[in-house]
C-alpha cells in the first residue's frame, strides 16, 4: 500500500512537473521578439503572407488563448503540426523516436554490457597494469568529443578501409532500418564507447567501495573466492548507483545524441529538437519538450524504483 | 549453473552483442554508384523535402522543394540559367512564344503540342486553372507580392486550346513581365484536379471564386500528405521529365522517368535519388566515401580539392543570381540619424575590403559585389558605376571623411565633435558627442560568416568606427530586426546579417522592388529614396532597356545597405562523367539535363 501511495504522489508530482514545463517553455518561446513567421516564410515573404501565416497558425490570439488551445489539443493527442516540415509534430515524433531510441539503445545495451564486467574486473584486479591501461583508455574515451571520435570512426572504418557506411541507415521505419544493420555499425560504436568510458568508472568505484565491506570480509572468511564474492554479494550492491545513473540517463535515450546523428546523418529527435529551435518551429519544438519531459519525470521515477528494488533500505527510508 | 560458466555468459552476451553489430559489417562496402541508370544527388544539409504542388504557401516554395515540383510540373516558361546563360530555356518549358502588344499591355502565349501523362492534351483550359486559383487565393500563394501576379492581370482569355491572352492594368516591361511573372505560371491538370473536395467529382469549379478557393483546399491538403506522394492518383497526372517513385517523410525521394514526356527535356538518367543530409559534415563524409555522385563541399574544404578529384570528383562552383549585404535600420532612434548621413555610410563602405574578403575568406569562392545587381555572372544589368565599385576599399580616406565632417578620434573611435547640419558638420540629427559604433545581428552557424564579420570589425576599428557583433540564427535573425518605426521596442537594431549563402536571390530579372524601394516587404532598414523609387519603377514598367542599369547605378552609388561579396550557392563535386547541364544561377536543379557519359 506504502507503495502504491508513493507511485501515486510521484506520479501527481510528475503531472505538476510536466504542466509547468509546458508553462514556461510556451512563455519562453512567444517571449521571443519578432515572432516565428518572418524566420518560417523567409526573407522574401511580404507583409500579407506574414499576416496570413500568423492567423493560420493562431498567433494572432493572445497568449493565454493560444496557451490554452495547446492544451486543448494536447489532451486529444494533436500537438500541432510542424511549420517547415509539412507533418503532425505527434507523427514526427512517431518516425523519430524509435529512430533514436535504436540507435542510444543500441549504444546504451552494447555500452553497459561491456562497462559492468569491465569496471568489476578492474576493481577485482585494482592498481594493477590492467587497470591502469583501462583507466587510460577510459579517460580517453571519456574526454574525446563524440563528433571527433565518430569522425575518426568514419575517417578509418569507412573511407580508408572502407568496410562500413559513413551514414546510418536512411530508413523511415524500424524495418527498412534494420535492413541496413552495416549502416548501425559506427553510430552505435561512438555512442557505446563514451558510455563503456563512463559506466565502467562508475561500477570500478562502486565495486571498490562494496569491497570494503564488512560483509565482504565476512565471505572472504568464510572462504568464499574472490569471484564467488563479486558474483553473488558485490555485483547487486554495486549496480545501485549505475541503475540511478541509468534512470537519468533515459532523457538522453528520448532527447537522441544530437552529436552522432548530425554526424552519421540520422534524422532523430535530437536532430529534430535542434532544428526546430533553430527554425522557430514552435509546435515541434513544444512537442520534443513534452517527450524529453514526460522521459525525464519516467527516468527518475523508474530510478527510484530499479534502486528500491535493489536496495530495500531505500524502500524503508521511503516508508 | 557452475562459476565460470555463468561468467563466460557475461562475457559472451558481451562478444555476442559486438558481433552481432562488427559482423553486420558484412558486405558494408560503402556504396558507389555503377549503375549509369541512376544518380544520387545530394540536397542542401539540414533542408528535407516535403511538397511536390508547384503552388502552396511560402513555408513549402522553396527553392529545393520547387525544383522537384518543376521535375514533374513543367512551367509554362521555364526562365533560368540552366543553358549557361539567364534567359528562356524553351525546351523545358510548355510555351513556344510570348507575343507582348506593341502597347506593352498584353501578351499573347503559344503552348506547344504537349500531353499530360494520361495522355489528355496541355491546353489553354490547364494554364487558365492555375490562373483562378491564385486568383481566388493570393494571401495563401508563397509568390504572391502585392501589385504583382494576379494583381496586375485584368482578364485571360483562352483564345483556342493553344493561345491565350492576358492583359495587364498597364504597359509592362516585356523582359520583366515575362522572366519575373509570366514564369511562374504552371499549367496545372484541370481534368484532373478540378474537385472541390477529395471524393468530388472533376468539374468546372474553379470558375468561381468559392469553387476554387475549395479545390485549393483539397489539393493542398492532400499536398500535406507526404506518405501518400507515391501512391495518390492525384499525383500521377503530370506533365515533367520525371514522376515520383517513392517520397519519404525523412526527406529521401526517388524520381523515375516519365516514360509518356513528350516536351524537349527527356529524361537522360531513368532514377535520380535525391538524398536529404542533416549537416554538411555528414553530406562531405558521404561524398568522401564515393556515396554520393552530385553533392557539395564547404569553402573550408577546397584546401583539399585534390581529395576529391583523387576519388573521381570534378569540384565546380555553382554562383548564384544573388546579393549579399546588411540592412541599416535608418529609423533606429540612437543610430539612424548617424546611417542617414550619405558620408557615414560612404566611409563605412570604404572600409570593406571585399576583395580580400573575398580571397581569403571565402577561399575565392565568393565575389566582390557593389551595387544591387549580381555580379557573379556576366549580364547587360550591371551598370558601370557598380562595375567600376564607387567606393573602393581605403580606411585612410574612409577616416579622412569621417573627419572632414565634425567627427574626432577619441580613445579610437570617432565622436561627433561638431554637430549641425552644415557642410562640413555631423549631419541632421546627429548629437554631439555620438559615438560611431554599430552592433550587428548576424546570423550563426558558419565560421565563414564568423570570420568576415571578425574581419570587418577590424577594419572598420581602423576608420575609428566601433563594430560589436552579435549572432543568433538566421530565423531569429530575421525575426529580430524588422521593419519599425523608432518609436518601436523592436527598433533598437543596428545592422542585420542574414547572407551566409547569399542574402537575396533574384528572379530572372534583377528588380528592387522588395528591397530598395519606399515601403517595400524586404526593406528591413526603411530605406527611402524617391529618386530609387522612380528607378525601380521604371525598371517594371519601362520599355527602355537601359533602365535596370540606372537603378544599378543609383542604389550602387547610394548605400541603402552595406554590400558584400556574394558567395557562391553551392562548391558542387560531382562524379567525372556526369554531363550535359550548367549548373542554374537562379539555384534550381534540373535532373532532366543530367546525362551520364559513356
Amino acid at each position: 500500500m506504502t507503495t502504491v501511495l508513493y507511485l501515486t504522489r510521484r506520479v501527481l508530482q510528475a503531472l505538476a512537473v510536466i504542466l509547468i514545463v509546458t508553462i514556461v517553455v510556451f512563455c519562453l518561446l512567444h517571449a521571443l521578439p519578432g515572432g516565428p513567421a518572418r524566420g518560417v516564410l523567409g526573407v522574401s515573404a511580404t507583409p500579407v503572407q506574414i499576416a496570413a501565416f500568423n492567423q493560420a497558425q493562431g498567433l494572432d490570439q493572445p497568449l493565454p488563448v493560444q496557451y490554452l488551445r495547446f492544451l486543448g489539443r494536447l489532451l486529444t493527442g494533436d500537438l500541432g503540426t510542424s511549420y517547415t516540415l509539412n507533418e503532425p509534430v505527434s507523427q514526427l515524433i512517431q518516425e523519430r523516436l524509435p529512430k533514436t531510441l535504436v540507435l542510444t539503445g543500441l549504444s546504451a545495451v552494447l555500452g553497459l554490457v561491456v562497462a559492468i564486467p569491465i569496471g568489476m574486473w578492474q576493481a577485482a584486479r585494482r592498481n594493477g597494469a590492467v587497470d591502469y591501461t583501462v583507466t587510460a583508455l577510459a579517460f580517453v574515451f571519456y574526454s574525446t568529443p563524440a563528433f571527433f571520435l565518430g569522425l575518426v570512426l568514419i575517417v578509418v572504418f569507412s573511407q580508408q578501409l572502407p568496410w562500413l557506411p559513413s551514414q546510418a541507415p536512411s530508413g523511415n521505419t524500424l524495418a527498412e532500418v534494420f535492413q541496413d544493420p552495416a549502416g548501425l555499425v559506427l553510430p552505435v560504436l561512438t555512442g557505446a564507447l563514451a558510455m563503456i568510458a563512463v559506466f565502467s568508472r562508475y561500477m570500478r568505484a562502486s565495486t571498490l567501495e562494496n569491497l570494503q565491506e564488512d560483509y565482504v570480509r565476512t565471505a572472504r572468511a568464510g572462504g568464499s573466492s574472490t569471484m564467488t564474492i563479486l558474483r553473488r554479494h558485490v555485483f547487486r550492491n554495486s549496480l545501485t548507483p549505475v541503475v540511478a545513473m541509468l534512470g537519468y540517463y533515459l532523457p538522453v535515450l528520448f532527447g537522441g545524441a544530437l552529436v552522432t546523428e548530425q554526424l552519421f546523418n540520422y534524422p532523430g529527435m535530437g536532430l529534430l529538437f535542434w532544428n526546430a529551435a533553430q527554425s522557430s518551429d514552435y509546435p515541434t519544438l513544444l512537442g520534443c519538450v513534452l517527450v524529453i519531459s514526460v522521459a525525464t519525470v519516467i527516468g527518475t521515477l523508474l530510478a527510484d524504483v530499479a534502486q528500491s528494488l535493489i536496495d530495500p533500505r531505500v524502500k524503508a527510508d521511503r516508508a | 549453473m557452475t562459476k565460470p560458466r555463468r561468467w563466460a555468459l557475461l562475457t559472451g552476451a558481451a562478444i555476442a552483442v559486438s558481433a552481432l553489430l562488427a559482423g553486420c559489417s558484412g558486405g558494408g562496402t560503402a556504396a558507389t554508384n555503377t549503375n549509369s541508370d541512376e544518380i544520387n544527388y545530394a540536397l542542401p544539409a539540414n533542408f528535407t523535402p516535403n511538397w511536390i504542388l508547384p503552388i502552396g504557401t511560402a513555408a513549402h516554395l522553396n527553392t529545393n522543394n520547387g525544383s522537384i515540383a518543376q521535375s514533374l510540373y513543367e512551367p509554362l516558361i521555364a526562365y533560368d540559367g540552366s543553358t549557361g546563360k539567364i534567359a528562356w530555356n524553351k525546351k523545358g518549358s510548355v510555351a513556344t512564344a510570348a507575343d507582348f502588344a506593341s502597347d506593352g499591355k498584353s501578351v499573347t502565349v503559344t503552348l506547344g503540342d504537349r500531353h499530360w501523362s494520361d495522355g489528355k492534351p496541355i491546353t489553354s483550359r490547364d494554364v487558365e486553372f492555375w490562373y483562378n486559383l491564385i486568383k481566388a487565393n493570393k494571401a495563401q500563394w508563397g509568390s504572391y507580392s502585392e501589385g504583382k501576379v494576379p494583381d496586375n492581370w485584368t482578364s485571360f482569355t483562352a483564345d483556342d486550346d493553344t493561345h491565350f491572352t492576358i492583359t495587364f492594368d498597364k504597359a509592362y516591361n516585356s523582359d520583366w513581365m515575362l522572366a519575373n511573372q509570366l514564369s511562374l505560371v504552371v499549367p496545372l491538370p484541370q481534368h484532373a484536379w478540378d474537385k472541390t473536395s477529395a471524393s468530388a467529382s472533376v468539374s468546372d469549379a474553379d470558375r468561381t471564386t468559392d469553387g476554387a478557393k475549395a479545390v485549393w483546399k483539397t489539393i493542398n491538403t492532400a499536398a500535406g500528405k507526404i506518405a501518400d506522394y507515391d501512391s495518390d492518383p492525384l499525383w500521377k497526372t503530370i506533365s515533367g521529365p520525371y514522376g515520383v517513385k517513392s517520397f519519404t517523410t525523412a526527406g529521401k525521394v526517388q524520381l523515375v522517368a516519365n516514360s509518356k514526356y513528350d516536351g524537349g527535356q527527356k529524361a537522360q538518367i531513368k532514377t535520380v535519388n535525391l538524398l536529404p543530409f542533416t549537416t554538411a559534415d555528414a553530406e562531405a563524409n558521404a561524398v568522401r566515401s564515393g556515396e554520393v555522385d552530385y553533392g557539395y563541399i564547404q569553402a573550408t574544404d577546397l584546401d583539399q580539392k585534390d581529395s576529391f578529384t583523387s576519388k573521381g570528383y570534378d569540384v565546380e562552383p555553382w554562383t548564384g543570381w544573388a546579393i549579399t549585404y546588411m540592412p541599416y535600420n535608418f529609423n533606429n532612434p540612437k543610430m539612424g540619424a548617424v546611417f542617414k548621413q550619405d558620408y557615414a555610410r560612404q566611409a563605412v563602405q570604404m572600409s570593406i575590403d571585399q576583395k580580400s574578403l573575398s580571397k581569403v575568406v571565402f577561399n575565392g569562392t565568393a565575389t566582390p559585389t557593389y551595387g544591387p545587381v549580381p555580379q557573379a555572372q556576366e549580364s547587360d544589368y550591371v551598370s558601370s558605376a557598380q562595375k567600376d565599385n564607387p567606393y573602393p576599399f581605403s580606411t585612410s580616406k574612409a577616416k579622412a571623411l569621417l573627419t572632414s565632417h565634425g567627427w574626432t578620434e577619441k580613445g579610437g573611435t570617432m565622436v561627433c565633435t561638431d554637430a549641425g547640419s552644415g557642410a562640413s558638420q555631423c549631419g541632421e540629427g546627429v548629437a554631439a558627442g555620438t559615438k560611431f559604433t554599430m552592433q550587428v545581428l548576424s546570423q550563426s552557424g558558419s565560421s565563414v560568416t564568423d570570420n568576415m564579420m571578425s574581419a570587418i570589425q577590424s577594419s572598420l576599428a581602423k576608420t575609428g568606427i566601433g563594430f560589436t557583433i552579435k549572432t543568433a540564427p538566421v530565423s531569429s535573425v530575421l525575426s529580430q530586426t524588422p521593419t519599425c518605426t523608432s518609436d518601436e521596442d523592436s527598433c533598437d537594431w543596428d545592422l542585420s546579417f542574414f547572407g551566409t549563402a547569399g542574402s537575396w536571390y533574384f528572379p530572372a530579372y534583377p528588380t528592387g522592388e522588395a528591397l530598395f524601394s519606399t515601403g517595400g516587404s524586404a526593406n528591413f532598414g526603411s530605406y527611402s529614396n524617391k529618386q530609387v523609387d522612380d528607378l525601380v519603377n521604371a525598371t517594371t514598367t519601362s520599355t527602355d532597356s537601359s533602365a535596370v542599369q540606372d537603378y544599378s547605378a543609383a542604389v550602387a552609388k547610394d548605400l541603402p545597405v552595406i554590400w558584400l561579396p556574394s558567395p557562391d550557392y553551392q562548391i558542387s563535386v560531382v562524379k567525372q562523367g556526369l554531363t550535359g547541364f550548367d549548373q542554374d544561377s537562379l539555384a534550381n536543379f534540373h535532373p532532366a539535363q543530367w546525362k551520364w557519359s559513356k
